[in-house]
């Protein structure tokens, strides 16, 4: 345990804390936070205890965005430290967006911070997982965690998200080094009453191939942000994601796919599935250099709103500076299909059977961007719990 | 009593009128056509029998075994024994065949207070049906109706006619976008499932698809209202003569 805290000592975490005092949450003025607003987000990260948990193999355990458990752990070629100041911090704050909320509430208020290290040609077949919890619903937690991934290495993980926190606003650094694989999914089911405010940053080399997905089901607000940067040539990113909201549940969804180089395919799946009076929220920018020529890049965002007080806003954004490129972007919003349930009603099946099925159709379709199978099963579990609770 | 008795109805969509006093009464056993020009109201009366939403019954009836079915929505009607095989039969992406049959029977199972299906045995049998009308494994295997022709569709329709039994089948232009084999195994399909268990009502323009599934009634309707019935021989009047005189004699 260190003896200082980071969040104290580093002149970087000192810095982010003013700033966060100074600018406050984003105005209502603020593009990027438009359709998402945050009237007020408590703030009281906690310092680390000596809690015993129990490790299990491959699990990452964080009470508090403090890590519990696990570290003695990792499959071989897997290696974690700790950011302990300025030094080792340093790396991992150059990577973050200027001026971003999470880049100054949270390493202005950092809990625990870490450095996962993959092996360069390390091949690591089973998945490692970050499962984020909290100890009492009293702390707020910030963990700040970098995830370097070594050339030619094979790596998957899992961000299990499913925290009483007030608030849970981590912050995931990625860097995948050229011809590395990066499977990665996120869980997002916090307790109903919480604010989960991610930000994760995917800075990718040449030649790697990166299979993202976020399902978010959990919080009474979410938001997801997601900046991926493809530094180099022949990169095969998808990033997608799910959300599914009832009550007055709000999921925001904001991705940013910028590529730098030519040659890269980027693929953007998202799916969102509304009731009650949820709100849904996609904003997608994909950003084209004027290098990045020969650039297919492909977002596509589909809402289904389950009541008619439910509510879905998109934003899909294209910035290209390129002239040889394929991109396209869309965003529907719709309710179930008058015509897909009078067909499966005409066949006998009830009204809401029939509407079970259609929505796991429309779920599973966009599951199935996720190419890992293990890590595939994570995530279809915890929707097929949320659907258990849509047929109720 | 009759199967299905048709009341004086009348029914619209929005502002507008479409069925302006149908009269109809099948008995189980029997197959009678409908036959008329576009625009006559023979999908719309598929329609207003199944329970299609946004259709408003104005007035009249219809009674399945005596028993009114206003009130009841398209499921209920179904798992009381309708069965409407679509002009259009509606592609379900990502709702996979199987699981869709399986419902779909076991809808009418629990209704009868039945246990539901065995998985291993309805595949089985699902198989084998299919097999007679020539829908093969892999259709079977994909999203309902995704990706199937047009007359794969058809015998799709059929298929789950099959699999549910009803006692009133209405077949709403099953023949179109049919190519001659097409019609032929469709049709030998609709006239294995014939028999005294159950009444059919066949919809349809043209009389190409009543010199194989042969009704013992044939009515034809025009502006919402049937303006005469007669025999098989009825068709080939139509056939050969168009709708205009019968509608012009009306």
């Amino acid at each position: 345990m260190p003896l200082d805290l980071l969040r104290e000592e580093a002149a970087l975490c000192r810095d982010a804390k003013q700033a966060f005092l100074a600018n406050g949450l984003p105005s209502a003025k603020s593009e990027a936070w438009i359709y998402t607003r945050l009237a007020d987000v408590p703030v009281n990260p906690s310092s680390p205890s000596d809690d015993e948990v129990a490790a299990e193999n491959g699990v990452l355990f964080f009470a508090d965005g403090w890590l519990q458990s696990g570290a003695d752990d990792l499959p071989d070629g897997v290696t974690l430290s700790e950011m302990r100041d300025d030094a080792s911090l340093s790396a991992f704050h150059a990577k973050l967006p200027d001026a971003h909320l999470l880049s100054h509430l949270s390493v202005g208020h950092a809990t625990g911070a870490y450095v996962l290290d993959v092996t360069a040609g390390a091949k690591i077949s089973s998945a490692v997982q970050f499962v984020f919890s909290a100890s009492d619903e009293d702390y707020t937690s910030h963990p700040l965690i970098y995830v370097r991934i070594g050339a030619h290495a094979h790596f998957k993980m899992a961000e299990i998200h499913q925290s009483s926190a007030p608030l849970s606003a981590p912050i995931l650094v990625i860097d995948v080094a050229e011809s590395a694989h990066l499977d990665h999914v996120k869980l997002q089911a916090d307790e109903p009453q919480t604010t989960h405010l991610a930000l994760s940053i995917m800075d990718v080399a040449e030649q790697a191939q990166i299979n993202s997905f976020t399902a978010a089901i959990g919080a009474k607000l979410g938001r997801h942000e997601t900046h991926a940067n493809l530094n180099g040539e022949h990169i095969d990113m998808s990033l997608s994601s799910l959300y599914l909201a009832r009550g007055s549940q709000h999921q925001d969804m904001t991705t940013r796919m910028h590529h730098f180089m030519p040659n890269c395919t980027s693929n953007q799946v998202i799916r969102g599935v509304l009731d009650d009076t949820a709100k849904g929220v996609f904003q997608g920018k994909v950003l084209v250099a004027r290098d990045a020529q020969k650039t297919d890049g492909q977002q596509m965002s589909r809402a289904l709103l389950l009541s008619r007080k439910a509510e879905a806003d998109a934003k899909p954004e294209l910035e290209i500076y390129a002239d040889d490129v394929v991109c396209s972007h869309g965003a529907t919003v719709g309710e179930l299909d008058e015509m897909h349930l009078f067909y499966m009603k005409s066949r006998g099946i009830e009204e809401d059977e029939a509407r079970a099925m259609l929505i796991e159709a429309f779920v599973a379709d966009a599951l199935e961007e996720i190419q890992d199978e293990d890590l595939s099963v994570i995530l279809q579990n915890a929707v097929s719990a949320w659907m258990m609770g849509e047929a109720e | 009593m009759p199967l299905l008795e048709i009341r004086n109805l009348k029914a619209k969509i929005g502002d507008k009128q479409i069925l302006n006093g149908v009269n109809l009464t099948i008995d189980r056993g029997e197959v009678h056509a409908i036959m008329g020009p576009n625009g006559s109201g023979k999908s719309t009366l598929s329609y207003v029998l199944s329970g299609r939403d946004g259709y408003e019954v104005t007035e009249g009836d219809i009674l399945i075994d005596g028993e009114s079915v206003l009130e009841m929505e398209a499921d209920e009607r179904a798992r009381a024994g309708m069965f409407l095989a679509f002009q259009y039969p509606v592609e379900l992406p990502g709702v996979g065949g199987m699981s869709f049959l399986r419902a779909a029977v076991n809808a009418r199972l629990r209704e009868a207070g039945e246990d539901e299906v065995d998985q291993l045995a309805f595949v089985k049998m699902v198989r084998s049906k299919a097999k007679e009308l020539g829908v093969n494994d892999d259709m079977l295997k994909r999203a309902v109706n995704v990706g199937f022709s047009g007359g794969e569709k058809k015998r799709y329709e059929i298929l789950q006619m099959a699999l549910l039994e009803p006692s009133l089948a209405v077949l709403d232009e099953t023949d179109s976008g049919l190519d001659v084999d097409a019609l032929r195994i469709v049709s030998e399909g609709v006239n294995a499932l014939r028999g005294e268990a159950r009444g059919m009502v066949v919809i349809t323009h043209y009389q190409r698809l009543l010199s194989h599934i042969v009704p013992d009634h044939v009515h034809i309707l025009a502006n919402g209202k049937i303006i005469k019935s007669g025999n098989k021989d009825l068709a080939l009047e139509v056939e050969n003569n168009g709708y205009a005189g019968l509608i012009d004699a009306a």
